[in-house]
């Protein structure tokens, strides 16, 4: 092969990821760039996602780019494709199907996906996710006109995607938790005036430990709604789809052979690089040191996301910028009366 | 009737050439071959036999290559084909394949049989096609004028070997033995009333007959194959040969010194039309080629 | 997809199965095309094949599917199947964008960077990674039948007509017992598989047109239609040698005509083949043999004298890349002089070459029913791309071959010798066959009288050369069979594009491309090459602005055909890439020529 760069690896196609690839070509011509996601899809907008009830349903719309920009950019994008385990040490990342490639540097941008309450692990079959395209379209497929939804927690995506299909007719019952509102943690009082406006917006709320928790849930009967939810105290709930939103746990299960430091996340540095010197982390996937709190913390947020892939590629070719977010993460109620986060900002 | 009298008319011309010498017949119509040529014996030979065996003239196809011998087809008024150098036993082939009814004789020189064409006589013979094929051994290419051919003695001397030829003469009889020819038989062109019986007997025989005829160019070999040289070599087969014995028919045609005159070996196995049956009745077509031989008969 | 159909849409797909040979890429291929033939559709379908008998080669099987008629195959497939990570990734490129590609998301061995599919996917094309090894070992027990997996897989996702499938199935490997069984389970799992998974691709399978005209569409290749031809034609005798890729011809006869109660021998070589033909040939029979060019050029001095003995005989030439050995597996129209021209002497045969796998079939008779109307060799002039294409056929009830096109003859007055070579008003003379008492005669390659005697004297050779050229001209009228034919726009048009043989296909498609776009444009497809049809070429050239002549070999042998035989510049495009022309470059070299117009397109004439 001819004399080319180095060979910058990164493992998620996400925002963060994608980013850092745009960034990493700008800054480093010459290198290799291969970027990798589960996804079969090129990049697009997750957040985007909810729009699939607005009518959007064909891939095309959601892409962040479009497909020639990956050849013009040279950015090799390994779609389908899951990372199986990181050696560190030869610099030798083993992906699922059985291939290995070698980086010079390699970011990890794999994100987080939803977490699940252990108590609700044994239902998962009869949960519909929500976190691909395909998820996505599948749900507004198998929703009728004016479908009812019922959401299990309700972390900030999944309130998102509640007043969507809200706004778009369907019925959505929300089974409040201690997830509700993730990543936000709020004071009891503070919580039920929230969850009131959400009833406001239009939204059924259930508090799930008022009725004794989810007791069960299972297929709905013969020309009945889909599923059935029963409570503790025999109270049930029948929707055409049932989803969970309790918040994220991150993406790290790959990087567990490769001697970085794991807390919940990869820790990484004000400059988003872990304990080995050539692996960067950026995204939902990262802890990063706070320097005023001394201790590792987590960003969420499309913006903080999108930031800290660019930082960590200017970071990969030779910068030491930290890290600072000035994004406004608060949660607050709007004069028209409707639940606001800055988190939501993305239309 | 006209092919008796053709008949008669050839052996006539044949003793009439023989006994006068008369140079001028090559330029007639009857054959073209030099006044002594060992030819004529087939001239003669061939009607004859097919006579004796009752073989209608239309029923007979002579076949032959190129050379002075290949001319033969010419000369008999039976259905001929006078094809190219070296390839009569595949054209043969082709026509008994295609009609099971016809006799047919191949003929042909040395050179035909066993330079150019010599790749298509181990397959007549392995498959026992049903075809006599009269092969003139003159050890010389006579009709392109007395050059050496596989059959020539080393040292033997002409046109293309004017040093002499350094090369092993082949053994046809050796050959077509192991190639798996089912009637092997000599005869001398010297010896026509050997050579007619012999001919008779491999046009009877059901299965591939090789008969290997030495015949002298008188033209262009004046030192080898004589008439005079050959005579004094050639000699009958042992009283007690038993032409069904393989092993007996190799030490025999291993003989070139004194070659053996007769039927070196016969044996009986399918021919190629009872193979070609078999096929067809095994796809389930007998009754179909039943009814194609009714309506060509 | 997931952006809805506007309107059912008529069918234009194709698939691409790549793989190694013994992988079963061939066999996945032929059991699609023939359930997609059952189904309804219209196939155009070409396989690759490696060099090699097995072993590692690679081997690619094409299918266009189609509800209207097409001519050839596209240019870029919609759909790719992976049976083989590196024999398919150079091929992934031809999939076009938002179209599929299949493939065994698992690999056993440990691939180096680069050595998996997936990763060599353009971001517009779709990957849909498949389990095939894990399923095909869950439902079978063993790994043999992953190509049927992936079969499986592919109905799946594009709800292909399962029932199709499972007679097909049932079919090739019915005689085996469990074989079968093996083979629809692993299909059942693969169909589950794709039914299931996720669609992102924009292709579409419309439905299939089901009437009376497609309920007896047999779903046939080139040589196999020709056999079909021969056999109709009633072929009795068959001599050949097998050689790439004509082989199939004689395999297929050998399994036939015996059937028919017909003989078929394997020769020792060509000559011997060739040979046998003309001595069947010489009885009355009609014979054939098949090959490619090394072994046409070792018939050439048998050709000839069928040609001056006057004999009836058919030749099948599979063309393939050369000279020499060449390339025995990759597609060529290089023989056609050798066909034409080839051979010493003045030795003018009839040559014909169907254009696709009907003409296969109408040429493969006919070629009989000309052989013995004019007493000569026919060379039918294939090629690998047609022999190997398959393509569905419809078949009348009855074949349309003439069982005898002897020419009568006329009792003889007694005492009368028979003139097998008397000369005639339309210088074709009677034949009397081996057999036949009285007329008994003796047949030679040299030049002879009127009985068939050796004679060279006088004006003999001029008279009998005449004889033998000028009863071809029949032949230009034989009946019931297309000589040459124009299709596209009537009246003037800017370019024209003569073709002959499989060409002709990409030149359709090039033309209607073309006209799509205003250019006016017309292809004519020229079987007969000899003696030349020059009269209707000519008529059409007079039409033309510029005379555009594709075809897939060096020299641009048919321009100098039609050259030689009419005297009028052409436009070659004449490229041997192995392949079929990609119908592209000769839609780009007609706008080129529309754009520059006659006198500009002297200048692209290529060394003719
Ligand atoms: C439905 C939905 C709605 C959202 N709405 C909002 C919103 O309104 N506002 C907002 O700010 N944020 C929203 N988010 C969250 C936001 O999208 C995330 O913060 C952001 O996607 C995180 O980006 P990331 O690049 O870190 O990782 P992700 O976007 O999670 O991407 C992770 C990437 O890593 C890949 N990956 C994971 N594991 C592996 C592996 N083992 N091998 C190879 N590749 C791997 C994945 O395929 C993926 O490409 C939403 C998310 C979802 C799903
Ligand atoms: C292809 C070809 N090569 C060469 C010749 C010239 N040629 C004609 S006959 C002959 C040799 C004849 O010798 P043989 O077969 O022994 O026959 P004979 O004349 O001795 O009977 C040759 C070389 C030819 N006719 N055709
Ligand atoms: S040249 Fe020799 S073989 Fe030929 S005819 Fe004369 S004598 Fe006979
Ligand atoms: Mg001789």
């Amino acid at each position: 092969m001819a004399a080319v760069g180095k060979h910058h690896v990164i493992i998620g196609g996400g925002i963060s990821g994608s980013q850092a690839a745009d960034t990493l070509r700008t800054l480093d011509p010459d290198s290799r760039i291969t970027l990798i996601t589960l996804s079969r899809l090129p990049v697009y907008n997750r957040y985007d996602l909810p729009q699939v009830f607005r009518g959007r349903q064909d891939w095309r719309d959601f892409l962040v780019q479009p497909p020639e920009y990956y050849r013009r950019s040279r950015i090799s994008l390994r779609r389908a494709t899951r990372v199986a385990n990181v050696d560190a040490t030869r610099r030798i990342i083993t992906l699922a199907h059985n291939e290995e490639l070698r980086y010079d540097t390699l970011l990890v941008a794999s994100g987080g996906r939803g977490y699940l309450p252990e108590e609700l692990a044994e239902f998962l079959p009869l949960l519909d996710s929500f976190t691909s395209f395909e998820d996505a379209v599948t749900v507004r497929r198998r929703l009728p006109e004016g479908g009812h939804v019922i959401m299990i927690g309700g972390d900030m995506i999944g309130l998102d995607l509640a007043r969507t299909m809200v706004e778009t007719g369907h019925r959505v019952t929300l089974v409040a938790g201690p997830q509700t509102f993730w990543p936000h943690r709020l004071e009891a009082g503070e919580r039920k005036q929230f969850l009131a406006v959400l009833a406001k917006m239009g939204m059924q709320v259930v508090e799930s430990e008022a009725h004794g928790n989810i007791e069960t849930i299972e297929p709905g009967a013969k020309g009945m709604p889909a599923r059935r939810i029963v409570f503790g105290d025999n109270t049930d709930l029948r929707a055409d789809s049932i989803m969970a939103f309790c918040g994220l746990v991150p993406s790290v299960e790959f990087m567990l052979g490769s001697g970085v430091d794991i807390e919940r996340g990869l820790l990484v540095s004000r400059s988003l690089r872990t304990t080995n010197e050539a692996i960067y982390a950026a995204g939902d996937v990262c802890q990063i040191w706070d320097q005023d709190e001394k201790r590792y913390r987590f960003y969420y947020g499309w913006k903080n996301v999108r930031a800290m892939g660019e930082l960590a590629a200017r970071n990969i070719v030779g910068g030491d910028e930290p890290w600072s977010s000035n994004q406004d993460e608060s949660l607050r109620v709007q004069e028209n009366g409707s639940l606001y986060s800055p988190f939501w900002e993305y239309a | 009737m006209a092919e008796a009298h053709q008949q008669i008319y050839l052996e006539d011309k044949l003793k009439e050439v023989r006994e006068s010498g008369r140079l001028e017949y090559r330029s007639k119509a009857l054959p073209t071959w030099c006044p002594g040529c060992g030819y004529f014996a087939m001239a003669g030979g061939v009607p004859a036999a097919l006579n004796s065996l009752g073989i209608a003239p239309q029923d007979t196809v002579v076949v032959s290559g190129i050379g002075c011998s290949s001319r033969f087809p010419f000369f008999v008024n039976t259905y001929g084909f006078h094809t190219l150098h070296g390839r009569v036993l595949p054209v043969a082939t082709g026509i008994k394949v295609a009609n099971d009814a016809l006799t047919v004789i191949a003929v042909g020189g040395d050179g035909d049989g066993f330079a150019i064409g010599g790749g298509h006589v181990p397959h007549a013979a392995r498959r026992n096609i049903d075809i006599t094929y009269l092969l003139f051994d003159n050890g010389i290419y006579g009709l392109t004028k007395g050059q050496t051919s596989p059959t020539s003695a080393i040292g033997f001397r002409t046109p293309t070997s004017p040093y002499t030829n350094p090369d092993q003469p082949l053994n046809p009889l050796l050959m077509v033995l192991a190639y798996g020819a089912t009637w092997v038989g000599q005869a001398f062109a010297g010896h026509p009333q050997q050579l007619e019986e012999l001919i008779r007997q491999a046009i009877a025989h059901r299965g591939f007959s090789y008969l290997h005829i030495l015949s002298p160019c008188v033209t262009f070999d004046k030192t080898d194959k004589t008439y005079d040289r050959l005579e004094q070599r050639v000699r009958s087969l042992p009283a007690n040969h038993d032409p069904q014995d393989f092993a007996a028919a190799m030490r025999q045609a291993m003989d070139v010194e004194t070659p053996p005159m007769g039927l070196l070996y016969v044996n009986e196995r399918p021919t190629l039309a009872d193979a070609l049956d078999g096929i067809v009745v095994k796809a389930g077509g007998a009754e179909k080629r039943a009814r194609k031989v009714a309506k060509a008969a | 997809m997931t952006r809805p159909a506007k309107e059912t849409p008529s069918t234009d797909i194709q698939v691409a199965i790549c793989g190694s040979a013994g992988e079963g890429t061939i066999a996945a291929g032929d059991i699609l095309r023939s359930a997609l033939a059952e189904a309804g559709y219209r196939i155009i379908s070409f396989d690759t094949y490696p060099p090699e008998i097995r072993g590692f080669g690679k081997c690619i099987a094409r299918l266009r599917v189609t509800t209207e008629q097409a001519y050839s195959l596209k240019q870029q497939s919609d759909v790719l199947i992976a049976l083989n990570d590196e024999h398919a990734i150079p091929h992934i490129g031809e999939v076009r964008d938002f179209g599929a590609v299949i493939y065994d998301g698992h690999s056993i061995a440990k691939l180096p960077e680069g050595g998996h599919v997936s990763g060599h996917l353009r971001a517009g094309q779709l990957p849909y990674p498949v389990s095939l090894r894990e399923l095909c070992e869950k439902a079978t027990g063993g790994n043999r039948s992953r190509n049927i997996v992936a079969l499986g897989f592919l109905a799946g996702v594009y709800q292909l007509p399962k029932d199709a499938f499972l007679r097909i199935i049932t079919k090739k490997f019915g005689k085996k017992p469990g074989v079968a069984e093996q083979n629809q389970a692993a299909f059942e799992t693969g169909y589950t598989v794709g039914e299931a998974a996720f669609r992102l691709d924009d292709v579409v399978f419309g439905a299939p047109k089901r009437d009376a005209a497609t309920r007896d569409v047999v779903m046939i290749n080139g040589n196999a239609a020709t056999v079909r031809g021969a056999v109709d034609a009633g072929i009795d005798c068959f001599f050949g040698y097998p050689i790439t890729p004509a082989t199939s011809i004689m395999e297929r006869l050998a399994s036939e005509m015996p059937k028919h109660g017909k003989r078929l021998l394997q020769t020792e070589d060509e000559i011997s083949a060739i040979a046998a033909t003309i001595g069947a040939g010489y009885t009355g029979a009609r014979a054939a043999t098949a090959t490619s060019g090394p072994g046409l050029s070792l018939m050439q001095e048998m050709l000839g004298l069928g040609v001056i003995a006057e004999v009836p005989s058919v030749v099948f030439v599979s063309q393939r890349g050369g000279p020499s050995t060449g390339m025995p597996t990759k597609t060529e129209q290089s023989d056609l002089s050798a066909a034409v021209h080839g051979g010493h002497g003045d030795a003018q045969k009839i040559v014909i070459a169907p254009t696709n796998v009907e003409g296969c079939y109408r040429c493969g008779g006919k070629a009989f029913e000309m052989a013995e109307a004019y007493q000569t060799p026919v060379v039918v002039l294939l090629d690998l791309y047609l022999s190997n294409r398959y393509e569905t056929v419809q078949f009348g009830a009855r074949p349309p071959f003439e069982a005898n096109c002897s020419k009568p003859r006329a009792k003889a007055a007694p005492g009368e010798p028979y003139r097998r070579f008397a000369l005639t008003e339309d210088f074709v003379s009677p034949r009397a066959l081996p057999g036949e008492p009285g007329a008994m005669h003796t047949i030679t390659g040299l030049e002879h009288n009127e009985l068939g005697r050796p004679n060279d004297q006088g004006d003999m050779h001029e008279r009998m050369s005449k004889k033998r050229h000028e009863k071809l001209k029949a032949a230009l009228k034989h009946p019931d069979f297309t000589h040459c034919k124009r299709f596209g726009d009537e009246g003037r048009i800017k370019v024209g594009m003569l073709a002959w043989g499989s060409t002709f296909g990409e030149c359709l498609e090039a033309m209607f491309k073309a006209r799509a776009e205003g250019i006016p444009c017309a292809a004519m497809k020229v079987v007969m090459l000899s003696p030349f049809p020059v009269e209707p070429v000519s008529a059409f050239m007079d039409d033309c602005d510029v005379v555009l002549v594709p075809e897939v070999n060096y020299e641009g042998q048919f321009a100098r055909l039609i050259q030689g035989e009419l005297g009028r510049p052409v436009v070659s495009l004449a490229r041997v890439p192995g392949v079929p022309l990609p119908v592209d470059e000769i839609l780009e070299t007609i706008r080129r020529l529309a754009a520059s117009g006659p006198r500009d397109a002297a200048r692209l004439v290529r060394a003719a």
